[in-house]
């Protein structure tokens, strides 16, 4: 085994995409340095509760881990998926239970260990890419029964239903294209998956209208931060007309509150023009105009476009186009069925956070708490990707021709 | 390459995903390009207006110099604490989390959770609103500078007020400046403070330019006074978000020169953090200071002719000019009763004000050039001049008749008016008649002699009736017939009777005054006078330089067009105004001449009566015009007071006062002139 992974003629690491991953996690960890750093007791504060070191340890977990699970063909590794997503559900109804799961920013989506706060949705999704590729991997005929297909939804609706829960609608979300397109790739017919997309888009549009233009005790359950967030992004101040005074104020307050996030992120981007200003020089996150507590995770984006401009802007997009093209390329080599949707669901899962979170960086998508894969401050975010990447170079180590 | 071996490969479901991963990215790009290049300028824009906040700095003004050098007008440092809010904010934090109320809760349980360690006791912050919190916020913030205030008071040993309200308002409008705890601070507390090392305190010492007037109420109208004004003016930024104080001048020189006194006004921009607390500062256009003005007064010279004045009785109110009879270069223009211009800056003491606007005092008013008066019989030099320039034999002598109601006086009559004469009966030629201030003898000679037309054009080359442009906003024309006045159908020989005693259409300033004196000194120029001597040039490195601006001296606006003759003729008679015993002046003098080495002086009285709207006698207007020495010209002295007794017996021993002093100043004496305000 050892020898052919020193075989130059055929390669067992696919570099360029290892080369991309690793010129993510620099740029990664040069930013949560820029976007943390920014006064004197951050500075003073010891090396372990610096968030740039902490993402370095991160990284290196999460390397070891994707290493690890090199060591073990991804056939293998799919025996356990099951177990893996048992586990999974486990760990996301836990975190729902109060006095285990602990709250933050108004949603229950963290373990706490302690020393680190474990975010179960994270590897869930990841639990999901896995059991959903083993079970579409059986033989095609199976997959065009009506079984399997409503099988196939509900391995990808328990932890979607368990994750809105938290709440965590990004994360939710994410598993929808993700589990759509490896049924498509898988072979399922075109009429379930189109039936599906239609009910989906259904569901969505009710979903919306209720939530923004419904009276309120029609309107379905939701933080009020979740309704906030969707009425800013289509642009809808729900003040209603019989408001007084006193309290249309204090809705516009709220409004201009929750707006604040948005626009300061987007004045982040925009201001960094071509090249930006140069590292730690933005001001945005320094002055605290873009909020400290999302600076460095959620909305490390705009920290890079601010301070690197439209440079660094097309950089970011290009190393992760070369991971997204480099894991397409994986999965048309891949030597099974399995490894081929396995690839495919991990470039799926990762384009739907990059699209959402720099979207919403510019104000194409709302603001949902997404994370940006490799560069997001956040350890589950960190190694859960990591470990992604690393199922997908087991895919190719195990390729067609090997 | 990479995508497009994707697009090309046979494989459907694959190229499907490669096609839309690459759209997707490609809407990311295009909406990158969009904010980033397309937008970034509005993004720019919009970011400078949420953090940074701009401060209008005003630039020290220029000082205003006497002839000398001595500074009238100067700036002081005034030095404030400030407090720096921007270095307190961590303190509001720590101590709003301290004051945050908290409540102890009892969770009831699942017994199997309190195996696992969890507690049922906690201690939680309770959950405020957004009011309670405010408020709370807002007592912190209180407490915490009201504390830093009363530890700064320790250490300067002497109590600081702090105001709640006035802290409020500093703090909602002004957060990214320093918050002024303690303004105007003496010599022994900035020393303090300096050594007490209060850096420690978040607080720091701040300097202000502070107008400052040194010789207090003297030459206080010349100089004018200055009021708060801080709008911007042309050419700096105009619309800061925060102005420091500035002022502006209202008149005087501070008032006409205000334009090159003032330079022009900085910036500085402050850029400010999320809370609106101060992170840096950048200067981005610095101030240009103002331009010094030099004026011709001569500080001792003006000292003396208000002291002159002053010490002529109880509340004067009068005006005293000399000048410079060679070039029209104003030496002394007083005015009293004066405001003191610093009262205008500091603020006024108790009851100072009132006496500002006291109804007869008018201590604003500039009698030297801003309010016109009868010039009495100081006019007959003028009268005088016009006949014998056009053929009056000033031996010749003229008998003056008796006055039947008081034999012991003159009189004459023209038309059916009387004119009476404070001067006995008897035979007058033109120096004796100009001495006694026979109005008889000027009376008939202006008649039959000179003729109306004749003293009007005179009058006209000395530009009696016009302005003389000083540039200090405190001048007025005066009155003058003109020509088509005085040859119309209505001008009677009784008006022009009254006129050659100096009364009727006809009010003069005390300037114009000083102008017609030094002209008939100098021997018949009329000079333009001259109060501004320069503007310096600005030598610093701030700003760029100017070149010194200079106004010229001796600028000749006319000339009397009278033969010297003539000239010598009244200079004889003038001076035995004051030698003679029988002149109006002469008792004044009889003292001064008895002194070595005396100038010898050529002067003239006037007391002109003032009548109210009924026509009934409300008082004199009293002066003296005078000019020495004798034999080479110098100084021209004008001196008037309001409600005088008469000329002779009030302003001229102010006028010798201002001589005696102005020949020690030239002898080198300086007794009671020295420099020190």
């Amino acid at each position: 085994m050892y020898d052919a992974l020193l075989n130059e003629r055929q390669s067992r690491l696919d570099k360029l995409q290892a080369g991309a991953v690793l010129g993510l996690m620099l740029v990664g960890a040069l930013f949560v340095y820029s976007a943390t750093m920014v006064n004197e007791a951050a500075q003073l504060a010891p090396l372990l509760q610096q968030s740039w070191f902490r993402q370095l340890l991160w990284y290196a977990v999460g390397a070891g881990g994707a290493l690890a699970l090199c060591l073990v063909d991804y056939q293998t590794l799919a025996r356990w998926s099951l177990v893996a997503y048992g586990i999974t559900l486990v760990l996301l109804l836990a975190v729902l239970i109060p006095g285990v799961g602990s709250v933050r920013y108004g949603a229950r989506r963290w373990l706490d260990l302690g020393f680190f706060q474990f975010q179960p949705s994270e590897f869930a999704k990841l639990a999901v890419v896995l059991a959903l590729a083993h079970f579409l991997s059986r033989p095609r005929e199976e997959l065009k029964t009506a079984a399997v297909y409503w099988k196939a939804i509900g391995l990808m609706l328990l932890p979607f239903a368990l994750i809105l829960k938290e709440p965590d609608l990004g994360s939710a979300i994410v598993l929808l294209p993700t589990g759509l397109v490896m049924m498509y790739v898988a072979g399922v017919p075109r009429r379930f998956l189109l039936r599906l997309v239609g009910g989906v888009g259904i569901v969505m549009t009710l979903f919306l209208v209720d939530v923004l233009f419904a009276p309120p005790h029609w309107q379905i359950k939701l933080e009020d931060y979740q309704r906030r967030r969707l009425q800013v992004y289509f642009g809808i101040r729900s003040i209603p007309p019989d408001a007084t005074p006193a309290e249309r104020q204090r809705l516009l307050n709220e409004y201009r509150d929750y707006f604040h996030n948005i626009r300061q992120a987007l004045i982040s981007v925009g201001s960094g023009g071509l090249t930006g200003k140069g590292w730690r020089q933005g001001t945005q996150n320094a002055l605290g105009y873009l909020p400290r507590a999302v600076a460095h995770n959620d909305f490390i984006f705009s920290v890079i476009a601010e301070e690197k401009g439209f440079v660094g802007s097309v950089t970011v997009l290009t190393l992760y186009a070369v991971v997204l093209f480099t894991g397409i390329r994986i999965a048309g080599q891949a030597r099974d069925r399995l490894g081929r949707l396995l690839a495919v669901g991990v470039v799926t899962l990762l384009f739907s956070q990059v699209f959402i979170n720099i979207g919403m960086n510019i104000r194409l998508m709302p603001v949902t708490g997404v994370p940006l894969p490799l560069l997001s401050y956040g350890g589950s975010s960190v190694v859960g990707s990591l470990i992604a990447m690393g199922l997908m170079q087991n895919v190719y180590r195990y390729r067609k021709g090997y | 390459m990479l995508i497009f071996d994707q697009l090309k490969k046979n494989d459907p479901p694959l190229r499907a995903l490669t096609l839309g991963v690459l759209i997707g990215l490609g809407v990311l790009l295009v909406g990158l390009w969009w904010v980033q290049i397309v937008l970034a300028r509005g993004y720019q824009a919009s970011l400078e207006t949420q953090s940074f906040r701009t401060v209008r700095v005003p630039a020290p003004r220029g000082r205003i110099l006497d002839r000398h050098g001595v500074a009238l007008a100067e700036n002081r440092p005034r030095f404030n604490i400030g407090l720096y809010l921007e270095e307190l904010s961590p303190q509001f934090r720590a101590t709003y989390q301290q004051a945050r109320p908290r409540q102890v809760i009892t969770n009831a349980l699942p017994a199997w959770t309190r195996w696992l360690g969890f507690h049922t006791v906690k201690t939680q912050y309770v959950k405020l609103n957004r009011a309670e919190s405010d408020a709370l916020q807002w007592a912190v913030r209180t407490a915490v500078v009201s504390n830093t205030v009363a530890e700064l008071a320790t250490r300067l040993q002497q109590p600081v007020p702090f105001d709640p309200a006035q802290f409020r308002r500093h703090y909602q409008s002004r957060r990214a400046l320093p918050y002024p705890a303690l303004v105007d601070l003496a010599p022994v507390q900035v020393a303090r403070f300096q050594e007490q090392d209060a850096g420690l305190l978040a607080a720091d010492l701040e300097i202000q330019s502070l107008r400052v007037y040194p010789f207090q109420a003297t030459a206080a109208h010349v100089l004018g006074y200055l009021t708060s004004d801080d709008t911007s003016h042309p050419g700096e930024e105009a619309s800061p978000s925060y102005r420091l104080p500035d002022y502006r001048g209202l008149v005087g020189i501070e008032g006409g020169y205000d334009a090159q006194l003032r330079g022009r006004a900085g910036a500085k921009s402050v850029l400010v953090n999320i809370l609106g607390y101060r992170e840096s500062e950048v200067v981005w256009s610095a101030n240009e200071p103002g331009r010094n003005a030099v004026l011709t007064l001569d500080v001792r010279m003006q000292k003396a002719a208000e002291q002159a004045l002053v010490r002529s009785g109880v509340n004067v109110r009068g005006a005293a000019v000399v000048m410079d009879v060679r070039n029209g270069d104003i030496l002394a223009l007083a005015s009293v009763p004066a405001p003191n211009p610093n009262h205008f800056v500091q603020g006024f003491p108790p009851g100072e004000l009132a006496k500002l606007n006291h109804p007869t005092l008018r201590p604003q008013i500039n009698r030297a050039t801003q309010e016109h008066y009868a010039p009495g019989s100081i006019f007959k030099v003028i009268v005088g001049l016009a006949c014998l320039e056009n053929g009056l034999n000033p031996r010749a002598t003229y008998r003056v008749q008796p006055n039947p109601a008081n034999p012991g006086r003159g009189i004459i009559y023209v038309g059916r008016r009387s004119f009476r004469d404070l001067a006995s009966p008897g035979d007058y030629d033109f120096r004796r008649a100009l001495l006694k201030s026979s109005n008889a003898y000027f009376i008939a000679q202006g008649l039959q002699v000179a003729g109306i037309e004749n003293i009007v054009k005179l009058g006209q080359r000395l530009h009696l009736g016009e302005r003389v442009n000083l540039g200090t906003r405190q001048e007025t024309a005066g009155v003058f017939p003109s020509l088509r006045q005085v040859t119309g159908g209505n001008w009677r020989d009784g008006d022009t009777a009254n006129l050659c005693l100096g009364q009727g259409p006809i009010a003069v300033t005390p300037l114009q005054m000083a102008v017609m004196t030094a002209a008939i000194a100098n021997g018949g120029t009329v000079f333009w006078p001259r109060l501004v001597a320069r503007l310096e040039a600005r030598t610093d490195e701030a700003g760029p330089a100017t070149a010194e601006e200079t106004f010229p001296a001796a600028r000749v606006r006319n000339t009397l067009g009278v033969s010297d003759r003539s000239l010598r003729w009244l200079h004889e008679a003038m001076l035995a105004d004051t030698e003679d015993p029988e002149g109006t002046a002469y008792k004044p003098f009889r003292e001064y001449y008895r002194q070595p080495h005396a100038w010898r002086v050529c002067g003239k009285t006037g007391t002109a009566q003032v009548m109210d709207a009924h026509n009934r006698l409300t008082g004199h207007t009293t002066w003296f015009i005078a000019y020495a020495p004798y034999e080479a010209p110098r100084y021209a002295v004008v001196v008037m007071v309001e409600d005088g007794g008469s000329g002779g017996g009030t302003c001229a021993p102010i006028a010798r006062d201002i001589f005696t002093a102005l020949q020690r100043l030239e002898t080198g004496g300086a007794n009671g002139l020295a420099y020190t305000p």
